[in-house]
């Protein structure tokens, strides 16, 4: 086996992870600005392999409340897909698709909740998409499933999931452009370390 | 003010007489805190897995069994005694619903019904519990009387 931990990646495997990211970026934009019927530009992702703390200060502090999407992977490919929506992404979505704004996490229905869900599920399914198209492996991917909670307790998920295989998390970042408004985009991409080692097998990498 | 000391993730700090030990946003970790009243010493762990496994790669915090153990050692060290320490654990969450049964999540049920199992084992007392459900729980202990407060979103803070 070739990559035994996310940091373990040489330049070369990380630029296919940076190449996955890029095209994965790209399709969400297409696909953003299809759903949200307005103009949305990307900027170049960039790709992290982060320690816990870390990730946690990458994205925000560990009690601020976010939003987020995850989608289990299986088939050839087995891990999780994390898509994190603060609130200035959120209410883009909801101004576009509901007519409505929320100033609080609290104020969000049920509605709302899986109109951002399904938002999430088609972001992360632009990187899926990216992945398998790339290498020519199938992947299946579950219902996704929202949670609005603190930051620090969102992350321990994957964290947890994947504890016994590496003390890392991989984050693709990058920023949406939609009308004016720059909007974070944080997207845990975590297939496990033998998933890792096929799709780089696949493209003959390592 | 009471100072403040923060136990970071698979980490554990230990106070003695004041200060406050806080944890931030326990999702699916367990933060474990145990107390002796008699010598006011306190210590706060945040655990991540229910036991180390094959990959025992140096963090003894990481795990409930190997995280515990090491923290019971220090505090009998420091002049704390087993049958006086009394625990209270929190988190164990389970943040995502996943539907259409996939397994997702469960750790977090099982990192709580380990700690509780190891403290059980090691003749420790375990007086207060908020574990479960699907929220994130910061968690604090007063190290000047043990009172352990758990903060989570959107509902009323809770002292045990």
């Amino acid at each position: 086996m070739g990559i035994a931990n996310y940091e373990d990646m040489n330049a070369l495997e990380l630029d296919v992870i940076k190449e996955i990211g890029s095209i994965g970026t790209g399709n969400a934009a297409t696909a953003l600005s299809q759903v949200l019927k307005k103009t949305t530009k990307m900027s170049l992702p960039a790709v992290y392999v982060l320690g816990y703390n870390e990730a946690i200060e990458m994205v925000g502090t560990p009690e601020e409340i976010v939003a987020a999407v995850l989608v289990k992977m299986s088939g050839e490919i087995n891990g999780i897909m994390l898509f994190i929506l603060k609130i200035d992404f959120i209410n883009a979505v909801l101004d576009s698709v509901l007519s409505k704004d929320i100033d609080d996490y609290m104020d969000l229905t049920e509605l709302e909740k899986s109109a951002l869900e399904e938002i999430g599920n088609i972001i992360i399914s632009s990187y899926v998409n990216a992945m398998s198209g790339l290498t020519g492996v199938s992947i299946k991917l579950s219902i996704p499933s929202i949670a609005i909670n603190m930051l620090g307790g969102i992350l321990s998920v994957p964290m947890v999931e994947f504890g016994y295989e590496t003390d890392k998390l991989m984050m693709i970042n990058g920023k949406f452009i939609v009308d004016d408004k720059v909007l974070d985009s944080n997207l845990l991409m975590m297939p496990d370390i033998q998933s890792l080692n096929y799709l780089m097998q696949k493209l003959g990498v390592n | 003010m009471n100072k403040q000391i923060t136990v970071g993730i698979a980490d554990m700090k230990m106070a003695r007489q004041e200060g406050v030990l806080i944890t931030y946003a326990l999702g699916s970790c367990i933060g474990i805190a145990l107390y002796d009243p008699m010598i006011k010493l306190g210590a706060l762990v945040h655990i991540m897995l229910p036991e180390i496994g094959r990959m025992s790669n140096a963090n003894l915090y990481k795990y409930a069994d190997t995280g515990l153990n090491e923290t019971l050692r220090k505090m009998t060290a420091f002049g704390a005694s087993r049958n006086r320490i009394k625990a209270k654990i929190a988190g164990g969450a389970k943040m995502f619903e996943m539907k259409g049964g996939q397994d997702l999540g469960n750790i977090g049920q099982r990192n709580a019904q380990n700690v509780k199992k190891i403290l059980r084992d090691s003749g420790i007392r375990l007086v207060g519990e908020d574990t479960g459900a699907n929220y994130a729980r910061t968690m604090l202990m007063d190290v000047s009387d043990g009172k352990v407060t758990i903060k989570t979103f959107g509902r009323p803070e809770k002292t045990m």
